[in-house]
């Protein structure tokens, strides 16, 4: 099974829906109604299923992209490009993925399943795992 | 009434102190698996002489609030389902307030308040993953009865048990329950050496004229566990003999 239909699987469970509701480009609080429970279940669920391939611990405020907002507007006070502020940040997000989040911060909550899946990958093994600490 | 357990694996922090080793034997008794904390020496001695006859029943480890690195070290050596836990650690701080020292402070409320909760979210995420737990704290009716020299006693109490009761609320639709137990005068530790000293002056303010006897808090506590109490939740049970209840 891969990371998204692991994952895809682990949603159904904790929001009692149907599979098919779950995709990648899925946000999860947005479209799904996820709670904040909710996601503290889905670090919970998502540190057990993948634990053997991690070499270091999920944190949940990078997992759920928490402090997006706070990193925005510390960069906007810095004077620094917002983009390669977000970069350095959560370096599990691709570039194109930035964009577009900073493109979509008025629609409300970002945070997409596709995010999760790169957080995952980010920190396996097969991609070598790194941590980063909140600074600011 | 025959309580009935569910589940087996029970947590029993502070189970050197001789209220944690009563309620250890009587988990023992009911088929539960306690894992005992111990935070000196002399507790990890108590534990192992008094639960002898227990042997392979029961399991301990070293925990003390007050050295954050030995909570990662007992869970990492620990990682066996916890279904309940019971909360015996507490801290002393008999200052008055006005003459308390802000370091103390500080470490008190790190010990007793901060380090607690980090104990708990290390325990509450592994009961999500169980989809069970019940958590017991015993804290005290100096909670409701303010008194001189107990502000940072009752205070840290307070603190911790609104952090029981909360995690009741978030996490009670998850089957992950709490309950918050505050006895009166008990005749152990603190509770009997202070009324060596006070005995008249307590006895007056409790109205069964008595001191908590070890085992009958065990049996709430045992009871508080149980499935027959399932229903309690984020809620606070006093149990005073009538103290608190008096002017």
């Amino acid at each position: 099974m891969n990371k998204f239909s692991k994952i895809q699987e682990i949603l159904k469970d904790i929001l009692d829906i149907e599979p098919e509701d779950v995709a990648e480009d899925t946000y999860i609080i947005r479209d799904l109604g996820a709670e904040s429970i909710d996601l503290l279940e889905l670090a919970v669920s998502l540190d057990t299923a993948f634990k053997s391939d991690l070499t270091s611990d999920i944190v949940d405020d990078d997992l759920f992209l928490r402090f997006m907002r706070e990193y925005i507007m510390e960069a906007d006070g810095a004077g620094k490009n917002r983009a390669d502020y977000i970069r350095e940040k959560y370096p599990f997000l691709k570039t194109a993925r930035i964009e577009e989040i900073l493109s979509d911060l008025d629609d409300g909550p970002v945070l997409k399943v596709s995010d999760i899946i790169d957080y995952i990958a980010w920190l396996s093994k097969d991609t070598g795992a790194k941590t980063h600490e909140r600074t600011g | 009434m025959k309580l009935e357990f569910s589940k087996t694996n029970a947590l029993i922090l502070g189970g050197g102190c001789e209220l944690g080793i009563v309620l250890g034997r009587l988990m023992i008794s009911s088929g539960l698996f306690p894992l005992m904390t111990f935070r000196s020496l002399e507790g990890e001695k108590r534990i192992a002489s008094a639960l002898q006859p227990f042997s392979g029943q029961y399991a301990s480890g070293f925990l003390d609030f007050a050295e954050t690195a030995s909570i990662d070290a007992f869970f990492s050596r620990n990682t066996g389902a916890i279904h309940y836990l019971v909360d015996l650690i507490h801290g002393d701080l008999s200052q008055l307030v006005a003459s308390s020292g802000s370091r103390n402070i500080s470490r008190f409320y790190e010990e007793n308040v901060s380090l607690r909760a980090a104990v708990l979210e290390i325990v509450s995420r592994r009961m999500l993953t169980q989809k069970f737990g019940r958590l017991v704290y015993v804290s005290s009716t100096a909670a409701a009865r303010p008194h001189a020299g107990q502000g940072f006693y009752a205070s840290s109490k307070l603190a911790s048990e609104a952090i029981y009761k909360n995690l009741g609320i978030e996490l009670g639709g998850k089957n992950i329950t709490t309950v918050v137990l505050r006895p009166g005068y008990m005749d152990a530790g603190r509770g009997r050496a202070y009324a060596a000293l006070n005995r008249k002056e307590i006895l007056e303010k409790i109205p069964i004229k008595r001191l908590l006897s070890v085992d009958e808090v065990a049996e709430t506590i045992m009871f508080l566990i149980s499935d027959s109490a399932r229903g309690v939740n984020a809620a606070e049970i006093v149990l005073d003999g009538g103290l608190c209840a008096g002017k």
